[in-house]
């Protein structure tokens, strides 16, 4: 018999898969994380030409160069991308309840950190001032989400 | 410029874009697709030189999952091979340089994926840097969101600018038999379906779905004898950026802007808006003017035809969807685009993309003559 | 708190777990097939152009790159083209060591499976040794791999031709 001949009920199965891994971070990324975990303090690198990025990679991404000093900048900055999410995915995004994705230029910094902001999301938009939110010491554990959120500022 | 040697496109095929096939893998997919490529060209298979793949296997969920498309292309006698973890469109690229190079004249250029099997946002979000981006659970339709409301914030543009673009491209997806969506929708009934991600509306966002696809390339004195109206390579140019999104001005388009530049030039034109269509791999309206403001084009003009097929908002098969604009190139010029044909035309700018917001771009410039003599 | 610099000890890793569900389908060949072991029947696919049978089925010849638009059943007895003895454990199979994996090709088909042999000593398993399917017992069989336990020395002669219409 032939195949095209046959009427076949299609055959599906679900399946999870789980991937461990264990991200080696390296002294520069690592020691971004250790700082937010030990220091509460947001560092960036100085990369050549003079712009301080955060986070920071070790290089400019721009020519390649390595990054130099360390240069810390504040934990509050203007927000300059906004996303968002009213329908989040589970086990993806972070909260079950709608929040927003934001790109933040820290003061002192000139690229801009991805965070989130989940107090008042809704009244948030380019332009916006925010502050980092952090979690509690002996709860930071090296970790981006040593920050909890950002959170508005009054508008100046 | 260089004297190159000239390539053309001599097939394509695809199978119809659905939301899901539950009666085919990914690679007996592709079979179908290939033997109507072969088919289209009257080719053997022993008469095609080189073979590219395009899957991404954390979509298909099958680890190494692309070397079961060897078995679906024919591997033997043991062939020239090369699979990317990218869009098709990049392997047409390689097959591209490769024929610059000399050593192959026919090119296989396939790419599949059972989008449906697994999750798109999930694996776009493994496509970030695992300490600061992935993290935090962004995927591909926030970071587009992001990119949007950078585009709007600097441009001014506007939800119902937006919408308009959405809706020019869900009328001429309508006339496009192999796309998942077909019914034609207004700026105002896309207008007012709920955000996904803001601003991104589900109406703005390109639906889930899967194929296979192939395309032939051959060089000038085998692409004349495979082909009645082969179309003609004029020009390509492929730019990656950053990758942090931070670092980047997703307002703009870098990369696209130098790979249309590159390619125009090496086309020997002057100007985007001097081909007939173009066919934008942009998966939202906001990424559609943000890359037609690196492109020179204005979204609303008539002419060049912006995305005659409907582009990726009425059917967006991950890794085949670049291939399929320059599919739809070759249709268009070749006089194989049906009820969507663009009259009179003759030159076609193709762009493709991969990545978040835009990050790699490669832009194609497609003629129906010969571009060196 | 102001500090000169960040701490000089980094932290070494971050941890993430990639999860990642799937609604896999099985494609039309492989359900044919899967859903005939239920029957006890093997199932191959032969090739328009040189007639060869793939086992399971395939949609088309990797070899002569034509269709195999036909489906047909083959023996549950074959031969043993090669074999490798298993001193190792392997995690998820709670099999006695040492055990012997085969390719098994099977009268009709060809091109092999591979097997689990069972019921004979590891010493006395040799290229071309005659080997028969030991199913699950009827009311068993749930229409998967698991359904052919394992393959044994054969108890029986081959009987007939191979491969057969369905």
């Amino acid at each position: 018999m032939r195949l095209g001949d046959m009427v076949i009920e299609p055959m599906t199965q679900r399946q999870v898969m789980e991937f461990p891994y264990k991200h080696s971070t390296g002294p520069i990324v690592g020691r971004f994380l250790a700082a937010l975990k030990e220091q509460r303090q947001i560092w960036g690198q100085r990369v050549s030409g003079g712009a301080v990025i955060v986070p920071p990679q070790g290089y400019s991404e721009w020519d390649g160069s390595a990054g130099t000093e360390w240069v810390p900048v504040e934990d509050q900055g203007v927000v300059v991308a906004v996303a968002k999410v009213w329908q989040p995915v589970e086990r993806l995004h972070p909260f079950p309840e709608p929040f927003a994705y934001v790109l933040v230029r820290l003061e002192g910094a000139d690229t801009a950190l991805l965070h989130v902001v989940k107090t008042d999301f809704d009244h948030v938009r380019i332009g916006s001032r925010v502050r980092a939110e952090w979690l509690p010491d002996g709860e930071r554990r090296g970790s981006i989400w040593d920050i909890r959120e950002f959170r508005l500022l009054p508008a100046a | 410029m260089p004297q190159l040697r000239n390539v053309a496109i001599v097939a394509f095929a695809q199978l119809p874009v659905v939301a899901r096939d539950e009666h085919r893998t990914a690679t007996e997919m592709l079979y179908l697709a290939v033997r109507q490529a072969l088919e289209q060209c009257q080719a053997r298979r022993d008469d095609i030189d080189y073979q590219i793949a395009g899957s991404t296997d954390y979509m298909d969920g099958r680890p190494f999952g692309f070397v079961t498309a060897l078995e679906s292309l024919g591997s033997w006698p043991p062939r020239q091979d090369l699979h990317l973890e990218m869009d098709g469109t990049f392997c047409a690229y390689y097959a591209w340089l490769r024929m610059q190079a000399g050593d192959c004249e026919t090119a296989l250029v396939v790419a599949h994926g059972k989008v449906s099997e697994g999750d798109p946002r999930r694996v776009t979000n493994l496509q970030m840097d695992p300490y600061y981006h992935a993290p935090l659970g962004i995927d591909a339709i926030a970071s587009s969101a992001l990119q949007a409301s950078m585009y709007m914030a600097r441009t001014g543009v506007g939800d119902h600018e937006l919408a308009r673009v959405a809706a020019r491209n869900r009328a001429h997806g309508a006339r496009n038999p192999d796309n998942q969506v077909r019914a034609v929708a207004t700026a105002e009934e896309l207008q007012s379906t709920p955000f996904v991600v803001e601003p991104l509306r589900q109406g703005y966002l390109a639906p889930v779905g899967e194929t296979a696809t192939c395309l032939i390339l051959a060089v000038e004195g085998k692409a004349e004898r495979m082909c009645d109206r082969p179309v003609w390579i004029h020009g390509v140019d492929h730019r990656s950026e950053l990758q942090t999104l931070g670092a980047r001005d997703l307002s703009r388009s870098a990369g696209a802007r130098l790979a249309s530049e590159r390619a125009l030039a090496l086309a020997g034109l002057d100007r985007a808006d001097q081909v007939d269509l173009a066919e934008l791999a942009a998966t939202n309206p906001a990424e559609e003017m943000v890359l037609c403001d690196a492109l020179g084009l204005d979204p609303f003009a008539s002419r060049p035809v912006l995305n005659p097929s409907g582009g990726p908002l009425c059917a967006d098969p991950v890794m085949s969807t670049g291939l399929i604009r320059l599919g739809e190139a070759f249709r268009q010029l070749a006089g194989r685009a049906g009820e969507r044909t663009v009259s009179g035309a003759e030159m076609a700018l193709v762009h493709g993309q991969q990545g978040h917001c835009l990050q790699t771009n490669i832009v194609w410039i497609c003629g129906t003559r010969r571009r060196w003599s | 708190m102001k500090c000169s610099a960040p701490p000089e000890t980094p932290v070494k890793y971050v941890e993430a777990v990639v999860w990642l569900p799937y609604h896999y389908v099985a494609g039309d060949y492989r359900a044919v097939y899967l859903r005939a072991l239920k029957d006890k029947k093997i199932l191959g696919s032969r090739c328009d152009v040189t007639k060869k049978v793939f086992v399971p089925p395939v949609i088309n010849s990797p070899e002569s790159f034509a269709p195999c638009s036909e489906l047909v059943q083959v023996s549950d007895q074959g031969r043993i083209t090669t074999f490798c003895i298993v001193n190792i454990p392997v995690i998820g199979r709670n099999l006695e060591l040492p055990y012997v994996a085969a390719s098994v090709l099977l009268d009709g088909a060809d091109i092999p499976i591979f097997a689990l042999i069972q019921e004979c000593r590891t010493e006395d398993v040799h290229m071309g040794m005659r080997v028969e399917a030991v199913w699950k017992p009827d009311g068993q069989r749930q229409g998967d791999h698991e359904d052919i336990l394992y393959f044994r020395p054969s108890q029986s002669s081959s009987s007939g031709e191979w491969p057969r219409p369905i």
